[in-house]
């Protein structure tokens, strides 16, 4: 669940399959997907690109990801009610939000926080990030 | 120019998925798309026999065909997810879904049980649910789908002892129109065919208490044949039909209810 047992390592590992999955699903040049590119602002992604990017990456790297998994870890621990109010990220659920996007440059997470916003932060990174937490979670057989 | 022709629909070779296929309006969807050329999966909840027979009399007919089948309860999304997981690692691709698996339960409201509630809507509409849901990644990662959901003239007309029947075809007609706006984009199709009165043993009960006047009501003076819902699927599943997304089919004869 924490981003602490994630090394950059293990992120630059995968990072170019990764990339390569994403540039075929939004059908961009591999050259164009960065690391910290956000999907939505800077490849051009809408979100139902993100079911498409999640099934390749399924079978790109043989792992199980549940649909919502990436919002879902992002609240951590936090009770709903804790992690946001009103459709905005409460304090604790925004520090804890940059806590789990630590790929994501901090001045792009602009307070207040709207939860249906949540995704349009995700970078190539936060994909990768979330391949290696369900490679973990799940070893492959 | 190039000359028109319709003598390729553009499903031979395809993969279709048919819920419910064994019986009536479904068994006659599977003949159609296989008489297409395309290898058809149809599921099937508990007549094995009926279904093993469909599969006969098709191969019968059409030596070359693929046809099988499955037991698959579209009420469960896990037995959903497994069934489309196995279809397309198999496969490895998958052309058309028919949301074809109903049951009818009628009856006044203030007489029905929870279940006669919960059974139709659950089979019915959480049904094509999730198997729209397992079959979508895998079309939106080919660019390519066609999905038509089997409705019913009572998702649009009041028909009494039908409130849960109705209730759920007009839930798939709202789905239909909806999820066609997601996935136009992605060059997945999105129609429903709404079938009026047909002749199979499920709609028996209904043309049996209707009696010689439900023929009155039906401007073509017939009941319609599993056939005709078939060819109205066959139609929106081919390349005949790539401009039309979001729409609700009605195949009834030109059904009234006065």
């Amino acid at each position: 669940m924490s981003n602490t047992n994630i090394t950059t390592e293990e992120i630059a590992a995968i990072l170019p399959k990764v990339a390569d999955t994403i540039a075929d699903a939004l059908g961009c040049d591999a050259a164009d997907v960065k690391p910290d590119s956000s999907l939505i602002g800077d490849l051009g992604a809408e979100s139902i690109d993100f079911l498409d990017i999640v099934f390749r990456l399924e079978r790109a790297f043989k792992v199980k990801i549940p649909r919502g998994k990436i919002i879902e870890d992002a609240r951590g621990t936090l009770a709903e009610s804790e992690f946001e109010s009103g459709g905005t990220l409460t304090p604790a659920g925004e520090a804890r939000l940059r806590e789990f996007l630590s790929e994501v440059p901090a001045d792009r997470i602009k307070s207040p926080v709207k939860a249906a916003e949540i995704a349009k932060l995700f970078t190539v990174e936060t994909f990768a990030k979330m391949v290696i937490r369900q490679q973990k979670a799940t070893p492959a057989t | 120019m190039t000359a028109p022709s319709l003598a390729d629909s553009g499903l031979a070779d395809g993969v279709a998925i048919v819920t419910g296929g064994s019986r009536g309006i479904g068994r006659a969807i599977v003949e159609t798309l296989a008489a297409a050329g395309m290898e058809v999966i149809f599921t099937y909840l508990g007549n094995a026999a009926a279904a093993q027979e469909t599969i006969a009399a098709i191969t019968a007919a059409l030596p070359d065909t693929k046809i099988s089948a499955k037991a698959v309860d579209v009420r469960d999304s896990a037995a959903c997810v497994a069934f489309v997981e196995e279809t397309e690692a198999r496969t490895e691709r998958l052309d058309v879904l028919v949301n074809n698996a109903g049951v009818i339960r009628d009856g006044l409201l203030g007489m029905l049980s929870d279940d006669d509630i919960r059974t139709v809507l659950a089979t019915n509409v959480e049904g094509a649910f999730n198997m729209c849901r397992c079959v979508l990644p895998f079309m939106m990662s080919k660019r390519r789908g066609r999905i038509i959901n089997i409705s019913s003239v009572s998702g649009e007309k009041g028909g009494r002892g039908q409130t849960n029947y109705a209730a759920s075809k007009g839930a798939i007609n709202a789905m239909t129109r909806s999820l066609a706006c997601e996935v136009a984009a992605r060059n997945i199709r999105v129609n429903a065919v709404a079938p009026g009165v047909i002749d199979t043993e499920m709609s028996k009960t209904v043309r049996e208490l209707a009696g010689d006047q439900i023929t009155s009501r039906i401007l073509l003076k017939r009941i319609g044949k599993p056939e005709d819902i078939a060819h109205a699927v066959w139609f929106l599943a081919s390349r005949y039909s790539d401009y039309i997304t979001g729409q609700v089919l009605s195949v009834d004869g030109g059904f009234k209810m006065e």
